[in-house]
């Protein structure tokens, strides 16, 4: 368990002239509810990027468990135990709930390509044994009701609970969550943050952006502040709220955002 | 709804096994040629429809598929069963080849692609080229089908081979959809980045629909070389290319929708022969109606192929 750290050292992701990450360094230990904040356009999702492949950050490393990850594509990073949930939501928009939770099941399914052409007993028995998971899933989500319906048909905090249940279905190690409260009422914020806890109990690491400071002070146990790309501050939340250079950077405009 | 579909499929293949004797001879020959055509436009399916490709030369690998047949048949004097699984491997390796630099071309730029594919593929025939194709011509006298020492000559026999080769690509599409590669089809189509995220090679997934695509449509070549006994190459051109990709597209990506599609194409066109030209003129108004109308094709594609215990009855009252 000791070994299920990610470590991100001198990260640096340019687009064109714009420095988007500048030599990011920080680590997320295993078990930990890691949080990155900081104000819009800092950086944040460019990091997510670079960490689960979308982007290759020029410079600096991604180490996962020890192994160097940058560079790797998006579905082998996915098959070393990283999963990720969109900012804007991404589900397969067509297909029912249940479909989009078995695409989680994917890489854990022992199906060959020639199964699709001629299935076999044991393929069969596969197919049981990853809905069946996904039967899971729909139950510590609560989604059992909407198993066939189509996901655009479903109001948003159940979408974001569908991407959630998708991500979980790959079993994985570390979950990254990008602002998982964004567009959520306070109801579903507190279902979340129960969310985000149980999820830990089940020996998750969690790595997520977030708007919401007081989801972020109540369930991270550790933070990185960003600002234009840098890294400006990391801490315990207690530390962050008293930091005075987060409170001038994105504390202390929050006010103004906040109507 | 499932159970309507159950039923329509069992009529219809009850229907189709006892067609060829309900017609004369003229009509036993469009009956095979819907059967053909029936199974390019599946195979076009897999590439367009499920797999979301704007793939346009699917009249390509249909045609390797007869060529392939015709040439070690009348060249080399395979006999033709001999010529089968080679005019299924030929456009599989083909496909793979052509498609694993193209794929990850977003679908316009796709479409163009497979087009120059289909155009230079009719070139190469029409050139004659290495000797064997037999230039603008193509090859006749391709022999019948020879099984257990019985001669599939009759139309009524080709006609039962075409219906084996059809009733073997519907069970492929059925056993496709209740699979994890059916699925990652349809998860790359929705949404190729969300499917990458998710941990789905794209690139092999769609990579694959194109060596499946072609290797059906490969096999429904060397039925149709069998079926005329000849080949020639402007039964391949680009345009029947267009015909399948309408077909899938006005039918719908489902197999009702795309056999439907192949009816209104193919057949319904022979039923009002009298009507000559206008008959075109009416399809070309059909197809726009269509596509505007219902703009996910006649019977579009059902989502929700979920196993039955998971679907549980909506809780009632808060």
């Amino acid at each position: 368990m000791a070994d299920n750290e990610l470590i991100l050292t001198d990260v640096t992701k340019r687009f064109g002239g714009l420095t988007a990450v500048d030599a990011l360094s920080m680590k997320v230990s295993s078990g930990q509810i890691y949080g990155v904040i900081g104000p819009n356009g800092a950086g944040k999702t460019t990091v997510f990027n670079c960490i689960t492949g979308i982007y290759k950050s020029e410079e600096g490393s991604v180490r996962w468990r020890g192994e160097e990850i940058r560079g790797m594509t998006p579905y082998q990073i996915v098959a070393r135990g990283i999963v990720r949930t969109f900012q804007t939501i991404r589900l397969f928009s067509q297909m029912s709930v249940a479909e989009n939770i078995m695409s989680g099941r994917h890489i854990k399914s022992s199906q060959g390509w020639w199964h699709g052409i001629c299935p076999t007993p044991g393929s069969r028995r596969d197919e049981k044994e990853n809905w069946m998971k996904v039967g899971e899933l729909l139950e510590f989500f609560n989604l059992e009701e909407f198993a066939a319906t189509p996901t655009m048909s479903l109001p948003y905090g159940l979408q974001r609970r569908v991407e959630m249940a998708r991500a979980l279905a790959v079993d994985p190690t570390l979950l990254i969550l990008d602002e998982p409260a964004a567009g959520l009422n306070d109801n579903e914020t507190a279902e979340l943050v129960d969310t985000i806890f149980s999820i830990r109990q089940k020996g998750i690491t969690v790595l997520l952006i977030e708007h919401d400071m007081e989801l972020v002070m109540k369930v991270t146990d550790y933070l990185t502040v960003l600002n234009f790309g840098k890294k400006i501050a990391e801490g315990t939340p207690e530390e962050i709220q008293k930091n005075p250079l987060v409170i001038e950077a994105y504390l202390g405009s929050e006010d103004e955002d906040d109507e | 709804m499932k159970k309507l579909s159950l039923v329509s499929l069992l009529v219809f293949l009850v229907v189709m096994a006892i067609l060829p004797h309900l017609l004369d001879t003229r009509w036993q020959t469009v009956a095979v040629t819907f059967l053909v055509f029936s199974v390019v436009a599946l195979s076009q399916d897999i590439v367009l429809g499920k797999a979301g490709m704007f793939n346009m030369g699917q009249a390509m690998f249909f045609g390797m598929g007869a060529y392939v047949t015709a040439i070690l048949n009348s060249h080399f004097g395979w006999p033709i069963v001999a010529t089968v699984p080679v005019a299924i491997v030929a456009p599989v390796l083909l496909g793979i080849v052509l498609a694993a630099p193209i794929v990850h071309l977003r679908g316009d730029y796709l479409l163009v692609v497979t087009i120059g594919f289909n155009i230079v593929f009719v070139q190469v025939l029409i050139n004659n080229l290495g000797g064997v194709t037999g230039g603008p011509n193509g090859i006749f006298g391709i022999d019948p089908l020879r099984l257990f020492g019985f001669e599939l000559s009759s139309q009524v026999a080709i006609y039962y081979y075409a219906f084996a080769v059809l009733l073997l690509t519907l069970a492929i599409m059925i056993n496709l959809d209740k699979s994890k590669v059916g699925r990652a089809l349809h998860y790359l189509r929705e949404d190729p980045l969300a499917a990458e995220s998710i941990g789905i090679n794209t690139r092999l997934y769609k990579i694959f629909a194109f060596g499946l695509g072609a290797g059906i449509a490969g096999l429904a070549g060397s039925v149709f070389a069998t079926q005329y006994s000849a080949v020639s190459p402007e039964a391949f051109e680009f345009i029947q290319s267009v015909l399948f990709f309408s077909i899938v597209l006005v039918g719908g990506s489902s197999i009702p929708g795309v056999l439907i599609g192949v009816f209104v194409m193919f057949v319904l066109p022979e039923i009002f022969r009298e009507f000559s030209t206008w008959r075109f003129f009416v399809f070309g108004f059909a197809m726009i109606l269509t596509m505007i109308l219902r703009p996910r094709g006649i019977w579009p594609a059902t989502f929700g192929k979920i196993p039955k215990f998971l679907i549980k009855e909506p809780k009632n009252g808060g």
